[in-house]
């Protein structure tokens, strides 16, 4: 069997299991269980919002679909088993996921058990970390499982850097951008949302709209700094823009740029949207495609996601090895 | 999108910038549909004023290359008449070689033994 087909076969296994335990455990254990269950508690502890047992089961079937759905995309998609950094991110959403839907199931559950109506359900304060401890635990053991295969296939020409000739007499520029709809919609959205608070806040003087803003002005904020990524390459270095108006902005002198590179990643790969991973690791990721990859002399690297990087990075390395060599 | 300028280029800097972006559509760098960066960024990485980059773009887009759209930006229209590009190019080219002494004879010599090679 191949590792391919093993690998598969693991993970379909896996879902299968865990999609039967969060159906079957509640069915079995239905009789000693109120009508409606508690579903969500207080910051005191006690339980305050109760639903019916099948718009509980059809809310943890949901989170957990959530998981297996961005795995099974990424495995089917971006052709996950042969890329390790793919499979360990499909492995680490189905093991934590599977950690957190079956956490959270046991945690209603657990509460829910013997009562007599969902008022007198117990508390799970101490159980909510130990959850979100074992979701966390489980992705890392399943990142870790998923790692031991192959490594990735060769790609084409990746020992040979692109590189770009360069004339005396010539400047060569290059500028390049990346944008995502969704992010752009989002804003907007959350703008609307936001006139429409504005406007009840006056009518109503309800000072909970307050509250209600808030979170709007985040997604606002975050929406309209993610919609879009502008990069160029000159003799200053790379210089990296962000929002539409290409502010703030980033500068990356030339004498801090070992190499640069294309690669293909996505959100999945990294971690999701926006500015992703550790400094000296990290990915700014606007739209899931071609990334320019950025090697730091100091050995970190830096990605964003832009069009046309492959050229860009001919560009950086062509303008790296004529740069002079810096007297200490 | 890449483009090249030339430093020794006498000619007005708005030129070299029209000139610039219309090698960069002809050789297809840009296909007609797609978005130019905007243009303070093109500004900002050439090194120029934003208003010549905006000269340029209006120049091209009276030559049918580029297309202004409210709210979109500027898009590529049409890449330029392949023909009138080499044309303009061979003209580039001889007055080079002009500068540095060779004649229009000396430059069809150096074609004929880039073919032969």
């Amino acid at each position: 069997m191949t590792y391919r087909s093993r690998f598969l076969l693991t993970a379909g296994a896996w879902a299968a299991s865990v999609t039967a335990a969060l159906v079957v455990v509640p069915l079995v254990l239905r009789a000693r269980l109120p009508e409606p269950l508690a579903t969500h508690w207080g910051p005191p502890g006690a339980p305050d919002g109760a639903s019916s047992f099948w718009a509980a089961l059809g809310l943890q079937m949901a989170l957990w679909a959530v998981f297996a759905g961005l795995a099974a995309y990424t495995v089917l998609r971006g052709d996950a088993v042969r890329h390790r950094a793919r499979r360990k991110a499909a492995a680490a959403m189905l093991a934590g996921g599977a950690g957190l839907a079956l956490g959270t199931q046991w945690t209603t559950l657990g509460a829910n058990l013997g009562r007599a109506t969902w008022r007198d359900a117990g508390a799970v304060g101490g159980r909510v970390p130990l959850v979100l401890a074992g979701a966390v635990l489980l992705g890392v053991i399943g990142r870790l499982l998923a790692s031991a295969g192959p490594g990735d296939p060769p790609e084409e020409g990746a020992a040979r850097l692109p590189r770009l000739r360069l004339r005396a007499d010539r400047r060569s520029v290059w500028v390049s951008a990346a944008s995502n709809r969704w992010m752009s919609g989002l804003c907007l959205a959350a703008l609307a949302g936001l006139a429409v608070l504005a406007v009840l806040g006056l009518v109503t003087g309800d000072g909970r709209i307050r509250d209600t803003a808030v979170p709007l002005v985040i997604v606002a904020v975050v929406g309209w700094a993610l919609s879009t990524v502008g990069a160029r390459v000159s003799e200053q270095g790379l210089v990296i823009s962000f929002g539409p108006f290409q502010w703030p902005t980033r500068t990356i002198p030339l004498d801090k740029i070992q190499s640069a590179r294309a690669e293909v990643r996505h959100p999945l790969e990294v971690g999701g949207w926006g500015i992703r991973g550790l400094p000296g690791a990290s990915t700014i990721m606007i739209r899931g495609g071609e990334c320019l990859v950025v090697r730091y002399t100091s050995g970190g690297e830096l990605a964003v996601s832009v069009d046309d990087a492959a050229r860009g990075a001919a560009l950086l390395n062509a303008l790296v090895s004529a740069r002079p060599a810096v007297s200490p | 999108m890449l483009l090249t300028l030339d430093l020794n280029d006498p000619r007005p800097l708005h030129e070299q910038v029209t000139g610039a972006i219309r090698r960069a559509v002809a050789s297809g760098l840009v296909v007609p549909g797609q978005r130019l960066p905007p243009a303070r960024e093109l500004a900002a990485a050439i090194g120029v004023n934003a208003n010549t980059v905006l000269r340029a773009l209006r120049q091209l887009r009276d030559e049918g290359v580029l297309e202004f759209r409210r709210g979109r930006g500027v898009s590529v229209l049409a890449s330029p008449d392949g023909g009138e590009v080499v044309r303009r190019m061979a003209r580039e080219l001889l007055e080079e070689a002009e500068r540095y002494g060779h004649g229009p004879a000396d430059v069809i010599e150096i074609i004929k033994e880039l073919e032969s090679s």
